[in-house]
């Protein structure tokens, strides 16, 4: 097949990015007016920009779901967000249970337990604090949920450490 | 008149459960066409789209308003694909292949119906766009596919991102250039 060895368009160096900027219509006035020009006088540069023109829109993968495919995706939806709500509300109902004017009935026995281990088991404990294992439980699963979120939230932001351990392709502009 | 985004929002907040399935519904065939760019297979698409609407449901509490809904949905969007994208990373290649190679579209090689040739190239080229794509570095796929495919402007493009406008043009050049390095034998 001859077309494997087509070799790329090359444009001037300087220019490159603004070629990119101006096919996506991304230059205004002076700008616009400076590529224009240059793209005139510059057969590579006029090369290139055709070779944009050919190649872009090719990595667009039409896709075109039929109503159907849409009535699904709401019921759907609806579906989940329901399941979220009631998991939301469980977990609601949970924490209630610990707000601070439960915990001195809830805890009532708890403390008396705490008292006796105190009296009876003094240095089981050595020098560490009492935990706070209520408090602890309740920040568990909301801190849990954010972690997750956060860890999410900064998949972009680790992402100029992945791109330093390896495109191929890279800086070879 | 219709309540904006934000009014939903705070709608949904205060537990207006259906307030969230409006903006659902408002956003639903933009979030998949964008997961669609990412997954590039529909029920991936739908999953994962659906999937950021949950999240998003789930942390209302951290929309603070500074951005509108719309860019802070689409940034949990972006990382919910992308997140995928790193999961899938050493199986996506070979099942994206075969997906396309099932999954030729007529409408970009010929109105008439395509000769072996034809359909011998379209699969060819369907794969390398495929691999080109999965084979740039997230932030240049997210420049590129929002670009590209989503006509954002770069500075729409920067507020998602929370980036510079001028680091999102490096993405998206240096994106340009590796798959016209991939794709040069189509042009
Ligand atoms: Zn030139």
């Amino acid at each position: 097949m001859a077309q494997h060895d087509k070799a790329v368009a090359v444009a001037c160096t300087q220019w490159e990015e603004d070629l990119v900027l101006h096919y996506y219509g991304e230059l205004r006035g002076s700008e616009r007016t400076a590529v224009e020009d240059h793209v005139r006088g510059c057969e590579p540069c006029r090369f290139y920009l055709k070779e944009l023109e050919s190649i872009l829109p090719l990595t667009v993968k039409p896709d075109e779901p039929p109503q159907a495919f849409w009535d699904n995706y709401s019921r759907e939806m609806r579906r989940k967000l329901t399941e979220v709500k009631e998991r939301k509300s469980w977990w609601q109902s949970l924490a209630l249970f610990f707000q601070p004017w439960a915990i001195p009935v809830s805890a009532t026995a708890a403390v008396a337990v705490l008292a006796l281990t105190l009296t009876l088991g003094k240095g089981f404990w050595g020098s560490k604090e009492i935990p706070q294992d209520d408090q602890a439980f309740m920040e568990i699963l909301p801190a849990a949920e954010n972690l997750e979120f956060f860890k999410t939230m900064e998949v972009l932001d680790a992402m100029d450490f992945l791109e330093d351990m390896g495109s191929p392709v890279k800086g070879s502009a | 008149m219709q309540p904006g985004d934000e009014d939903l929002v705070a709608l949904a907040r205060n537990g207006d459960h259906k307030a969230f399935e409006e903006l659902v519904e408002r956003h639903k065939q933009k979030a998949y066409r964008i997961a669609f760019d990412f997954a590039r297979d529909r029920e991936e698409a739908k999953d994962l789209s659906q999937e950021a609407f949950l999240r998003a449901y789930s942390h209302l509490g951290n929309f603070d308003g500074r951005s509108g809904f719309y860019t802070w949905f689409y940034r949990i969007l972006v990382n919910v694909c992308l997140d995928y994208k790193r999961r899938k990373k050493r199986t996506f290649a070979e099942e994206f292949n075969e997906a396309v190679e099932n999954q030729v579209e007529p409408s970009q090689v010929s109105q008439k119906p395509p000769s072996p040739d034809q359909q011998v190239l379209a699969r060819q080229l369907s794969r390398k766009i495929g691999a080109a794509l999965e084979a740039l570095p997230p932030k240049q796929r997210t420049a590129f596919i929002l670009k590209n495919n989503q006509g954002l402007s770069i500075k729409e493009i920067a507020e998602m991102m929370q980036t510079a406008e001028g680091t999102v043009k490096v993405h998206l050049h240096r994106a340009v250039t590796a798959l016209r390095q991939s794709l040069a034998e189509f042009a």
